[in-house]
Order: C-alpha cells, then sequence, then structure tokens
C-alpha cells in the first residue's frame, strides 16, 4: 500500500503536529486501518491535512476500482474526484463501529463509479469510451509499495475466484466490475433473479471464508 | 416480485455489498439493516471482501486528481456528524438517541489516535516513554468509551465531554479547545460523592491548541457529579481553586 510514501510526503510537508505523531511509526496502511480511521475522523472534523494523508492510504485503490468499472481513464479520474470529495463531505458521519473506513471509503468510490457507468450507459455505447486512452495524462510516480500490494491483493483475487463456481463468479464480476444490477444479472446469465442474489452472496461469503484463513 | 419484500429481504445482502441494487432497493435494505443486527454484521464482514477486489485495482492515480481533489475540498462543506445515517427510516426512539449519543466518544477517541495527547502523569521523559505513557492512555479511554455502558456528557471546559462507565469504573473527560489554566496552576478532575466529599481525580493540562484527555479509575458507585478545578501544580487533596467545569450525574 502507499503508507510508506505516504509517511515521506507527510513528513517532507508542513509538519503538522498530528501529522508529525502519526508518523512516528511507518506501517503498511492495509495492516494498520485503524490509522485509516483516524484520519478519517480527523478529516471529518475538517483537518485538509489529514485529509491528504488520507488521500495518500486510498486514491490508488479508489482511482483503481472506477476505472476497472467505468473503463475510461479521464471519465475514472472524474469519478474518484465526486468520490474522494464525498468522503470530505460525508466524514463526519463515519462510524468507527459500522466497519473500516476502508470499506466505508472505497464503498463510496464503487457506488459512484457504479452509477456513473449506469448514467453513461444510457448516453453512450461502452464501446466508445474504452477506446478513449489516458494519452498525455501523468501518473502520479509509481509507488512501489503500493504497486506490489495491489499485486498481491490481485493475486488473492484471482485465486479467490478461481475457487468460486463459475455462476458465482460471473455473477460477482458483472455486478462490481461491470455495474450490472441483480436483474441485469440474472438476465445475462439466464437464471432466476433468487438464483442471481443468492450467487452474490454465498460467491462473497466464500472468499470472506477464504480470505480470514490467510491472515 | 415479490423477492425484496418481508423475510425475503435477507437475500438483498448479497446484491446490495456488491452495489447490484436500484436506489429504492438499497434504501428498503438499509431500513431493514438498521433493525437486523445479523445483517449489520454480514454487511460489515463482506464488505471487506469488496476492499480486497477493490485494493486488487489500485493504480496511481493522475497527478491532477490530488490538486483537484485538494482543492475543491477547501469549497466543500461538510455535512454535520447527525445520528441519521438513512434518511428513508430511523424514527427517533430512545434507543438510537442513546446509540447516537454514544459515538462521539469513539469517535473522538479514534481522532485523538492520530494526536498530541496532553496526558496525565507525562513528565519529563524520553520521546519513546512518552509514547508508551499516551499509548497507555489511549488505551485506557478506549477501554471506557466503549464499554457497553459507557454514555456521554458536555463537561463545558472548552468544547468537551465526559465520558463515564460503571462496569469499567471509570470516567474519561476530553475535548478540545480548553483555555489555559492560570499560571502555576493545573486542572483536577474530581469525584463528587453523595454523601458530600469529593474525591481527588489526576491533575492534566491542555496542550497549546487546547487539546486534552484524561481518565480516572474509581468506582462510580455513590458518585453525584464530577467537577474540574485550577489547582497548584500536582493537584491537591481536596478542592481548593477555582472550579471551571461541573458536570451533576
Amino acid at each position: 500500500m502507499d503508507h510508506v510514501g505516504a509517511q515521506s510526503r507527510a513528513q517532507r510537508g508542513a509538519q503538522s503536529r498530528a501529522q508529525g505523531r502519526a508518523g512516528a511509526e511507518p506501517v503498511p496502511a492495509g495492516a494498520n486501518p485503524d490509522s485509516l480511521a483516524a484520519l478519517l475522523v480527523q478529516s471529518g472534523r475538517g483537518s485538509a491535512p489529514a485529509f491528504e494523508q488520507l488521500y495518500n492510504q486510498v486514491a490508488g485503490s479508489v482511482f483503481g476500482i472506477a476505472l476497472r468499472v467505468v473503463r475510461d481513464p479521464q471519465l475514472a479520474e472524474d469519478v474518484a474526484q465526486e468520490a474522494l470529495v464525498d468522503v470530505w463531505r460525508l466524514a463526519p458521519r463515519y462510524r468507527p463501529d459500522a466497519g473500516s473506513a476502508r470499506s466505508w471509503i472505497l464503498t463510496i468510490a464503487h457506488r459512484r463509479a457504479v452509477d456513473r457507468v449506469r448514467t453513461e450507459q444510457a448516453h453512450r455505447a461502452r464501446s466508445q469510451a474504452n477506446s478513449v486512452t489516458a494519452a498525455g495524462q501523468s501518473a502520479e510516480p509509481d509507488d512501489v509499495v503500493e504497486t506490489m500490494f495491489a499485486e498481491w491483493q490481485a493475486a488473492r483475487v484471482r485465486k479467490g475466484f478461481a475457487a468460486l463456481t463459475q455462476l458465482q463468479r460471473e455473477a460477482l464480476e458483472l455486478a462490481f466490475y461491470k455495474g450490472y444490477t441483480h436483474r441485469e444479472v440474472a438476465e445475462s446469465l439466464n437464471v432466476p433473479l433468487g438464483t442471481a442474489k443468492a450467487r452474490l452472496r454465498d460467491g462473497l461469503i466464500k472468499l470472506r471464508d477464504m480470505w480470514e484463513v490467510e491472515k | 416480485m415479490t423477492e425484496s419484500n418481508g423475510a425475503d429481504v435477507h437475500a438483498l445482502i448479497g446484491p446490495y455489498v456488491v452495489g447490484a441494487l436500484s436506489p429504492a432497493e438499497a434504501a428498503e435494505f438499509e431500513a431493514h439493516l438498521a433493525e437486523c443486527s445479523a445483517c449489520a454484521a454480514e454487511v460489515t464482514s463482506l464488505r471487506e471482501v469488496t476492499v480486497t477486489l477493490a485494493d486488487a485495482e489500485a493504480t496511481p492515480p493522475p497527478a491532477s486528481l490530488r490538486s483537484s481533489v485538494m482543492a475543491a475540498i477547501g469549497t466543500t462543506a461538510q455535512v454535520t456528524p447527525g445520528p441519521v445515517e438513512t434518511p428513508e427510516v430511523t424514527p427517533v426512539d430512545e434507543v438510537s438517541e442513546r446509540r447516537a449519543r454514544k459515538m462521539w466518544p469513539r469517535i473522538a477517541v479514534a481522532a485523538a489516535s492520530v494526536l498530541v495527547l496532553a496526558a496525565v502523569g507525562i513528565g519529563v521523559g524520553s520521546a519513546y516513554q512518552q509514547r508508551q505513557q499516551t499509548r497507555a492512555l489511549e488505551h485506557d479511554v478506549m477501554m471506557v468509551t466503549t464499554a457497553p455502558d459507557a454514555h456521554a456528557m458536555d463537561l463545558g471546559l472548552g468544547q468537551s465531554h465526559l465520558v463515564m462507565s460503571d462496569s469499567m469504573g471509570a470516567v474519561v473527560a476530553m475535548g478540545d479547545n480548553a483555555p489555559m489554566p492560570a499560571s502555576g496552576m493545573e486542572y483536577q478532575l474530581w469525584l463528587m460523592m453523595e454523601d458530600g466529599s469529593s474525591h481527588p481525580g489526576p491533575t492534566f493540562m491542555p496542550h497549546s491548541d487546547g487539546e486534552f484527555m484524561t481518565v480516572m479509575s474509581a468506582p462510580m458507585d455513590g458518585v453525584v457529579g464530577v467537577a474540574v478545578t485550577e489547582e497548584p501544580a500536582g493537584g491537591s487533596p481536596a478542592p481548593t481553586g477555582q472550579t471551571v467545569a461541573l458536570v451533576h450525574l
């Protein structure tokens, strides 16, 4: 994850007291959900420096899931921006006892992406969106730590999906990565709606149980 | 179609977690979640699956994203921390009000973990010792504020509150924007007992930005109030100075 990079950015930035303390012991963000929750709560109290640290930890995943769903880099950047501004706006409502900060943030990002792809589909063919490229855009310096973390997670996902039934896998792919509603999933896979709903749920449960064992 | 009605609402859990419900269905399911702790717990655990799915897609974003986001938040107002998350439901009953009141100390504790804490008993020590002591304090505060019977009250010293837990036998005072006590003085926490006596608690000093946090362990039987006074450095066995905050239980 990006947290090591986040620390160095934080330390070379304005040495706000909060950042100085938070930066005392760099820990990979993936292993330190508490600090992200703290940053989110701080952001909810109006702290822009805390929000920028939060950005360092989540922007890659926010942009990445947006890109996977909407497929178009320009659109993905718009979606990521809307989602991250939503995170800022809604941060005072984050409840640490209702789930991890990361899932709260990435749920917002995923919802935004799905909303966008559903709206966009009404306007133009997906294939057209796919043809747009990222030419001319300069990416943030590729953070080695983040890239490795993403690759590690991607390997887990590949392995996890391989262990699902075909129907579970296809249902999850259509719903999560393509923004299909459960009705569209059922139609597309030619199964009853109840079956589509059940496969989404038991597919998730299977992945959860598999990944919990790994931890 | 009746899938989304009645008992079948449980079946929406998978589609809900992956964002495959229509807005109306999602609202209906969220109403159900507010009342069904089993579903709420399952949603929380399944959401971690979608975190992994999203993290696996992580891609370095364009540099322009950071600047546009940071510029946008400068002109974006935040919502209030109100207890209502699903406007479609949540009748405000006593239970939800109590839950809402309990939220705030937890949030504050989480926030405090990245802040400098003006901790009790932090003398002149190494940075390491200070960090250890701060950690211990945070841990104690977390234990109190997350106790099932924890309840919060306004304290009135800057923007601050008390969190008490009978089961933990402890009270936490924490907040922001507290004024500094007079030179040479410190704040001291007191438990006011029903027999008229006062139990001395720890002394504490706000940080330069007014943030403070302290915790006092004592049986809560017979406690009728909590007070903060200004006392000479090191504290007093009985209150001598000006009372700066007083909460009647």
